[in-house]
Parts: C-alpha cells; sequence; structure tokens
C-alpha cells in the first residue's frame, strides 16, 4: 500500500484535520452540556469526513469519496440531529451533572491519555516521514479520550457520545491508510453504527421513561 | 462446499421468517429448532470434507472456512439448536402466561434468529475487518434479547451490555488496524489481501511492534465479548436478565465467538512474535477471569448470575489452556470450549424451568428440586457437577488435558494455581446448587407451586419437550467425557495445528 509523505498538501491537511479532531474530543469531555456533546460530535464527524475527502483526493480512491460523502450525511448530519430531538429534546436534558470526577481531573487525565497515545503508537511503529505516523497517534488519542468521556460520565446519553467519539478515532486511524478495509467492510461498519445508535437510543428512551432519569449511576439495582 | 457454508449461515434465519409471517411462540420455536438443526447438519457435513482437505476459500477470502471455523462452527449450531428446543416450552409458557406479549414473543425470535446466523457467518469470515462488523452485530442482536423483557433491570442490563461491548469491539477493531499496519512493509497490492490466511502466511514479515500493540488490543476487545477479568461486568447482568434460553445461548455460543476471534489474533502474533509475549498476555487475562469468577460465585444469590460467573471462570481456563499453547494445551482449550458451551447450555435451560416454576431467580428461595420437579432437578444436579469438571463428563476430561500441559509447558506454579482455584470454585458452586436440588420443597409455596405448575399446562408432552434439550446436552456431555469419537479428535487436532 502507498503512504503519503507528511510534507505533502494532503498530509499537511490530513494532520491538521486530525489535530482539530482530538481539540474536539478534548472540548466534548469538558464539556457539561448535553446540546454541546452533540455539537462537538457533530462537528468532528464533518472535520473527519474533510480527512477522508483528502485521502480520497490523495489516494485517487472512489471508495474514499463514497465515505467521506457517508461520513458526512451520517455521522456529521443525520445521527446530531436525531440525537438532538430524541434525546436531548425530548427527554429535555439540559446540564449534565453526573460525573465520576471533577471536570479539571478528567482534563489532565485526558492529557496524560493524549502523551501515552503518543509513547505506545511513536516508535519505529510505522515508516518516519509519512502521514500515517502523524496521524495514528492522534487517533489513538481520540479513541483514548473517546473512552475517557464513557469513564467519567454516567449519564447514558453521554456514553452514547463517548462510544461514537471512540468510533471517530479508529475511523481517522483507517482512512490515513488508503481504504484499509475493502468498501464493504467499510460500509457495514456504517451499518453497525447506526444500528448500535439507534438501539441505545431505544435503551436510553426506555430507561428514562422508567427511571425518570437516564443515569448511569444511578443504575444501582445490579451490584456483585 | 460453499453451499454448505452458506446455508448453515441462512439456515437459522427460519425461526424469524416464521415469527415474521405471524406464528404463535410454539410453532416458531420448532421452526426455530428445524433451522438450527440443518445448520448443525451443514456444520457436520461442512467438517467431514474440511479434515485432511483443503479449506474453503472464496471471494477473496471474504468466505474462509478451515477445520478450527468448522468445530466452532459446530459448537455454536449445537448450543443454537438445544437453545432454540428450550425456548420451546420456555417461551410458549410466558406467553401463555401473558409475561410476554405477542410482540415480545415476535422480536424474540427475529433477534434469535439473527443472532444465531451473525454468529456463524462470524467464523466463516477470513476478512478481519468482515469479522468485526459481524461480531459487533450479533452484539447489537443480543442486546435486543437482553433488554426483551422492558423492565428497569433488563434495560439496564442491556444498555450496559451493549456500550460495554460495543466498546470493547471497537478497541478491537482498532487492534485489527493495527495488526494491518503490521503488514505495510508487505506491499499488499490491494487491501482485500489483508485476510487471515494471508497474513499467517506473510507472517514473518509483519513488523513486530504494530503486531504486538494490535494483538494486545483484539485481546482486549474481543476478551470484552468473552468476558475475561476485568472487562467481564457486563457479562452477570446481561446472563441474569435475558431469558434463560437466550441467557444459554449468550454463555455457550456468544463467549465462545469472541474466543474464536481471539484465537485467529493468536495464530498471526504466535507465528511472528514467539511464544513468551502471547502467553503472558493471555495467561495474566486468564487467571484474573479464574480468580474473579470463582470469588464471585462464593456469594449466594440469583443462581443465573452464579452460572455467569462460572462463564466467565471457565472462559478464564480457556485463555489460560491457550497461554500453555502446544498441541495438548490447544486440544484442551478446545475441548473445553465443547463441553463447557454444552454444560452451561444444559443449566441455564434447566434454570430458565425452574424460573417459571418458582417464580423466583434467588438460590435461596429454591430448594427440593429433585422432589418438585424430577427432570429438571437432576439435570441441573448432573450438570452443575460437569461443568464443576467432575469424571466421567467431558469437563473433567478437558481440565485434565489443561493441567497436563500446563507442567508440559514448564513452570508448575501454573497449572498448581489453576487447580487450587478450581478446587475453590467448586466449593463455591457446588454449595448453592446442591442447596438447590435437596431438601423439601419451600412448604409455604406449595399451594402456589401447584397453581404456577397448573397454569403452565403440566401436560406429559410439554414435559417430554423442556427435557429433550436437557437430556440431548446430558448425553453428549457424558459422551464426551467417556470416549472421543475418531473423527472429532482429528478434526481437534487439525484445528489446534492452525494455531500452530
Amino acid at each position: 500500500m502507498q503512504y503519503l509523505s507528511n510534507s505533502s498538501a494532503a498530509g499537511v491537511l490530513l494532520d491538521l484535520c486530525g489535530a482539530v479532531i482530538l481539540l474536539l474530543a478534548f472540548a466534548c469531555l469538558a464539556s457539561k452540556l448535553f446540546n454541546r456533546y452533540v455539537a462537538y460530535y457533530g462537528a468532528q464527524s464533518v472535520v473527519l469526513s474533510i480527512a477522508a475527502a483528502t485521502s480520497a483526493v490523495a489516494f485517487h480512491s472512489a471508495e474514499l469519496w463514497i465515505l467521506a460523502a457517508l461520513t458526512l450525511l451520517v455521522k456529521g448530519i443525520a445521527i446530531p440531529f436525531a440525537a438532538r430531538r430524541v434525546l436531548v429534546r425530548r427527554l429535555a436534558l439540559k446540564r449534565d451533572a453526573a460525573m465520576s470526577t471533577g471536570l479539571s481531573t478528567s482534563l489532565v487525565a485526558g492529557g496524560a491519555l493524549t502523551a501515552f497515545a503518543y509513547l505506545v503508537t511513536r516508535p519505529a511503529l510505522l515508516p518516519h516521514g509519512t502521514a500515517a505516523a502523524a496521524v495514528v497517534p492522534l487517533s489513538t488519542a481520540v479513541i483514548l479520550l473517546g473512552a475517557l468521556t464513557m469513564v467519567v460520565r454516567r449519564h447514558t446519553v453521554a456514553q452514547l457520545i463517548g462510544w461514537l467519539i471512540v468510533e471517530n478515532g479508529v475511523f481517522l486511524g483507517a482512512i490515513t491508510l488508503v481504504a484499509t478495509f475493502p468498501f464493504i467492510v467499510e460500509a457495514g461498519i456504517f451499518l453497525d453504527i447506526v444500528a448500535g445508535v439507534l438501539i441505545m437510543v431505544v435503551f436510553v428512551s426506555g430507561l428514562t421513561r422508567q427511571l425518570a432519569a437516564a443515569s448511569a449511576g444511578e443504575l444501582k439495582e445490579l451490584r456483585g | 462446499m460453499t453451499v454448505l457454508a452458506i446455508l448453515i449461515a441462512a439456515a437459522p434465519l427460519a425461526g424469524p421468517a416464521a415469527a415474521l409471517a405471524g406464528a404463535r411462540a410454539r410453532l416458531a420455536a420448532l421452526i426455530q429448532s428445524a433451522g438450527a438443526a440443518v445448520a448443525l447438519g451443514c456444520a457436520i457435513a461442512l467438517l467431514t470434507q474440511l479434515t485432511g482437505g483443503h479449506p474453503l476459500e472464496r471471494w477473496d477470502g471474504f468466505l474462509y472456512a478451515d477445520p478450527l471455523s468448522g468445530f466452532f462452527l459446530l459448537t455454536v449450531a449445537g448450543v443454537t439448536l438445544l437453545a432454540a428446543l428450550g425456548s420451546v416450552s420456555y417461551i410458549s409458557a410466558q406467553e401463555d402466561s401473558g409475561e410476554l406479549t405477542s410482540f415480545q414473543v415476535k422480536l424474540y425470535f427475529t433477534f434469535f434468529g439473527l443472532f444465531a446466523a451473525l454468529m456463524l457467518a462470524s467464523l466463516e469470515t477470513g476478512n478481519l475487518g468482515l469479522l468485526f462488523v459481524l461480531v459487533e452485530a450479533s452484539t447489537l442482536a443480543s442486546a435486543a434479547l437482553v433488554g426483551l423483557e422492558g423492565r428497569a433491570r433488563s434495560l439496564e442490563a442491556a444498555w450496559k451490555y451493549v456500550i460495554i461491548s460495543s466498546l470493547g469491539v471497537t478497541i478491537a477493531l482498532a487492534g485489527t488496524l493495527f495488526v494491518f499496519y503490521s503488514a505495510s512493509a508487505l506491499h499488499p497490492g490491494s487491501n482485500l489481501a489483508l485476510t487471515w490466511p494471508y497474513l499467517l502466511a506473510h507472517a514473518s514479515q509483519l513488523t513486530p511492534q504494530s503486531l504486538r500493540l494490535g494483538f494486545l488490543l483484539a485481546v482486549v476487545g474481543y476478551g470484552t465479548k468473552v468476558g475475561l477479568a476485568p472487562m467481564h461486568t457486563w457479562l452477570p447482568d446481561a446472563h441474569a436478565e435475558a431469558p434463560s434460553p437466550a441467557s444459554a445461548m449468550l454463555s455457550a455460543a456468544l463467549l465462545n465467538t469472541g474466543m474464536y476471534a481471539i484465537i485467529r489474533f493468536l495464530a498471526i502474533a504466535h507465528a511472528r512474535l514467539g511464544g513468551t509475549y502471547p502467553r503472558a498476555v493471555l495467561l495474566s487475562f486468564g487467571f484474573a477471569s479464574i480468580v474473579i469468577g470463582a470469588l464471585f460465585m462464593v456469594r449466594r444469590g440469583n443462581f443465573k448470575r452464579l452460572f455467569a460467573y462460572s462463564s466467565v471462570e471457565h472462559m478464564g481456563i480457556i485463555a489460560v489452556a491457550l497461554g500453555f499453547g502446544g498441541l495438548l494445551g490447544l486440544y484442551g482449550a478446545l475441548l473445553q470450549v465443547l463441553n463447557h458451551a454444552l454444560a452451561k447450555t444444559v443449566l441455564f435451560l434447566s434454570s430458565g424451568d425452574v424460573s417459571l416454576r418458582y417464580q423466583t431467580k434467588e438460590a435461596a428461595h429454591v430448594s427440593g428440586l429433585l422432589t418438585a420437579v424430577p427432570v429438571t432437578g437432576g439435570a441441573l444436579l448432573l450438570a452443575s457437577f460437569a461443568v464443576l469438571g467432575s469424571p466421567p463428563f467431558g469437563v473433567f476430561l478437558a481440565e485434565l488435558t489443561i493441567v497436563r500441559a500446563g507442567f508440559a509447558a514448564g513452570s508448575p506454579a501454573f497449572p498448581l494455581l489453576l487447580l487450587a482455584l478450581l478446587g475453590v470454585a467448586f466449593f463455591a458452586f457446588a454449595r448453592t446448587t446442591t442447596a438447590m436440588v435437596t431438601g423439601d420443597p419451600p412448604r409455604h409455596d406449595r399451594g402456589e407451586l401447584s397453581a404456577i405448575s397448573a397454569g403452565h399446562s403440566p401436560r406429559s408432552w410439554s414435559v417430554a419437550v423442556s427435557a429433550t434439550p436437557l437430556i440431548l446436552g446430558l448425553v453428549a456431555l457424558l459422551v464426551l467425557g467417556l470416549w472421543i469419537p475418531a473423527g472429532l479428535d482429528s478434526v481437534l487436532r487439525d484445528s489446534a495445528a492452525v494455531i500452530g
């Protein structure tokens, strides 16, 4: 498979997109309002689709163009729109108070995880001077930040967004190589995400109806 | 062979088709069982063609089956058949008593069939990306089964299950990516070449650093589905809240599918990195799971949670066996997969009968099963001794093989630790199940009990229907404990050779 060099225009743009995606993951970790979570996730997905389009240009790949369009439509528009309508508005969610650590603690932990991502993925993992070598640590950091969001937030909707951020991180890693997965697989991954979001929304709505507050922190019935 | 392979994954969809066409629970479950029986028959036919012959590879490796996949297909199809037979009495009893609406029954069979079909399909692909897609899809289908009853408890369990497992499997996808990165030195012409057989054949050219990270992430990720500690937290809740035949599917089929994925990554890692690193990873997660499983079994509470922690323990034993490695270790691991699957299916199906009769899942409220419901009680007793590794059942033979493999692998500390933990698990588990089976049925409940059994159609044929899967499973366990058929033996040897 071919590599983008990190000094080419596409390589620089990809790197930049990766950095913005990481910043948006941090923004999500730091915010306390539900509609911000959704907004940051939507923005992150739009940047991700720009990154996919960049590698589509660089690699002359029609499949990557389709993926970029799908990312924009599904992750950038449909999921944030639906999450806002079905979850945030209908369940009247505003401030997220259910956190297991303070905001500053979780940001420090996020910084440490980012450093850790560089530590793990940097040395001799990928050919030096390629765009992938610059972007893969970023995508690993996004994965870890998404997972951290799921750990420190106890609200089910926040955990759902955390999972979607993890998914974005993996996707960012995937597009830096020429369509690492065959198209059928990428399409399958999209289908899984959509089905996953659907089923999670059903559970969250059901839980909220039954518990009045769908806070995983209050889910204490099953222990041990 | 291609037709057989497709039929295996498609046959379980008969149940959803019947349910959507409007069949009632009993008929849908019978059709589901017939579909599963077809899948099992095809799996056996495929396996006989695969042993000694070439693996089946079609469509750029999207379809790939070797003896290892054949063995897991056999296990999963067998479990599906038993669980579908178990659904005949369990789900129709719930439908008759009005606990499940006809819409819920429809949902149950739709997702049951989808779940089985997706698991079987995931065992038949050589493309590691497609493996992720199918495993994640089977997570979603089974999450719907866990949340089926729609109460706060089951929704909570389903939420915990779907969010933890989805995160886990996504991490496994990241691991898959790193394994692909490790192959970048190969310059494969097209990415379609990045299938499992290709990666294994070119293992010596993979970059070790990237492969090491990829293997670890894959074990953590798919290990979440397997229920390896400390990623097991979803498992007891999901197993306790799902309808009992679905719990059997989770414990005996889904966990094994995750283990299958780990074994595929293990084979590549073993070929490139040698034994030490994969061994360290698998032994750590394996022993952690056995310790957690054994300790939590000491608590006497919900008996379905007890069985679930026993699954955590057994998946740990399988991981340890894979860590010991060698022909003996791999043989023992696979034997344990099959035997644990059979024993756990019988346990969960009989626990379904118990919870229907006694209207409780608390072990403390159940006693005198042998007097009240002799067949179910007997099956529960025999299966719990089988799962604990008592002779003459198959699990005994498998665990003996694993301990021997441990001694053969060098340090005697690990197999001795394993034996000690198995002892703890034995007492913790048997303490609860023997108390459930022996003694007198709860006196104050007698009147209520007979009322319940009257409501639950005590006709002899319905007893026979609910006993069929229990007896089938126990007979298979007994046979496997006494004698391993020559065909199965060669399948196990061939599969162990695949792993290396």
